[in-house]
């Protein structure tokens, strides 16, 4: 029995040797990882469940240009990420109410109803973001990443970072007048 | 700095540098209604565990309809002309090169190009039919190096080009590669 935490680079290798299923492991182990970061990015569950899976797959066909397989998440996070801003510009116009409802839509545990609404404009809002700004914000201040992190994951400098994200603010913060 | 913009100070408070009580008493209550912003950040997990099988049953779905493919169209006549920037000098080293992209496909209603060099994505890069004539081209520039690809007949049919060398991709595809 092979042990749970086996090394990506170790699981990429016998992919790539043609061991093709051991491949639902890599996708076992990021999908929940990225789904959130998607979702943010989208707006949309449907729409972010077809890029994380269509992102396994271009990761698969791609498999033996990932250079350092021991980095597969780092470069699997690429693929995503590209597919989520091909995504948001082919849908340029759809960041609609019904997405925020859908994106939202675990507000219903949270039993404040001002709360609630505040998050549902606050991810409005964030579909009004262009689509750098909102994923700098949805790293940071979603996924938890400090500029740092997210300047490694996006081969970007922190200070380009922190002018993206003030942008990102002072949108929001024209966006939510009413609700700050 | 327009009227909606936030303090620079409180920029710096939602980047987490500083906090409330680092700001100037003027700035308390712009800074708290910033924070209540960010609280409103939406950090629920989001899981997608349908995406394993759908990408495996992806993966294994192409797998079968490609089969077929493996008896190339008869309709099909293609090659892959190169047109070297400037022609009769050698590439420089991390050279571009612009690639015609040439299919005979008189059937078809649209074609486009899949391979490495756009993440195998069918519909990223359509080919245009010249006139009224059965030639389907597109040129692209692309970096010097190997590339693999194949013509997408009609959205769904991936036909590999007949008129250059190809490699099996491990499913039974034939993938056309193109050494620039």
């Amino acid at each position: 029995m092979r042990p749970a935490s086996q090394a990506d680079g170790e699981i990429v290798r016998a992919v790539l040797a043609g061991d093709r299923e051991r491949y639902a492991q890599l996708v076992e182990r990021y999908r929940d990882r990225y789904a959130r970061y998607a979702t943010r990015m989208l707006g949309s569950m449907d729409a972010a469940e077809d890029a994380v899976q269509d992102a396994f797959v271009r990761a698969y066909d791609q498999l033996a240009q990932c250079k350092d397989p021991d980095k597969f998440v780092g470069w699997f996070f690429l693929i995503l990420r590209n597919r989520c801003f091909a995504e948001r510009r082919r849908n340029r116009t759809s960041a609609s109410l019904e997405a925020a409802d859908e994106v939202a839509a675990e507000d219903r545990t949270e039993g404040v109803v001002e709360t609630a609404e505040r998050r549902r404009a606050l991810q409005l809002a964030l579909l009004e973001l262009t689509p750098d700004q909102r994923e700098v914000f949805v790293l940071k201040h979603v996924e938890g990443l400090s500029y740092t992190e997210i300047a490694e994951r996006l081969s970007t400098s922190v200070p380009s970072l922190k002018m993206r994200m003030h942008r990102a603010y002072d949108k929001l913060r024209d966006e939510l007048r009413d609700h700050t | 700095m327009s009227g909606h913009d936030f303090h620079p100070l409180i920029k710096q408070l939602l980047d987490g540098d500083v906090t409330l009580a680092d700001l100037p008493a003027e700035l308390h209550a712009e800074g708290e209604a910033a924070l209540r912003l960010l609280a409103a950040v939406d950090r629920t997990d989001v899981s997608m565990p349908a995406v394993t099988w759908r990408v495996m049953a992806a993966l294994e779905r192409r797998r079968r309809r490609f089969l077929p493919w493996l008896l190339a169209p008869a309709f099909a006549i293609a090659a892959a002309l190169v047109i070297w920037l400037r022609p009769g000098t050698p590439p420089p080293s991390a050279a571009l090169v612009t690639v015609r992209f040439v299919l005979v496909a008189p059937e078809a209603r649209q074609v486009s190009l899949a391979g490495t060099f756009n993440q195998w994505d069918p519909q990223a890069t359509p080919l245009v039919r010249a006139g009224t004539t059965d030639v389907w081209t597109a040129t692209l520039t692309l970096p010097a190096g190997q590339h693999q690809y194949a013509f997408v007949v009609d959205g769904a049919r991936w036909v590999p080009d007949p008129g250059a060398p190809a490699v099996d991709d491990g499913f039974g595809r034939r993938n056309s590669v193109l050494t620039l």
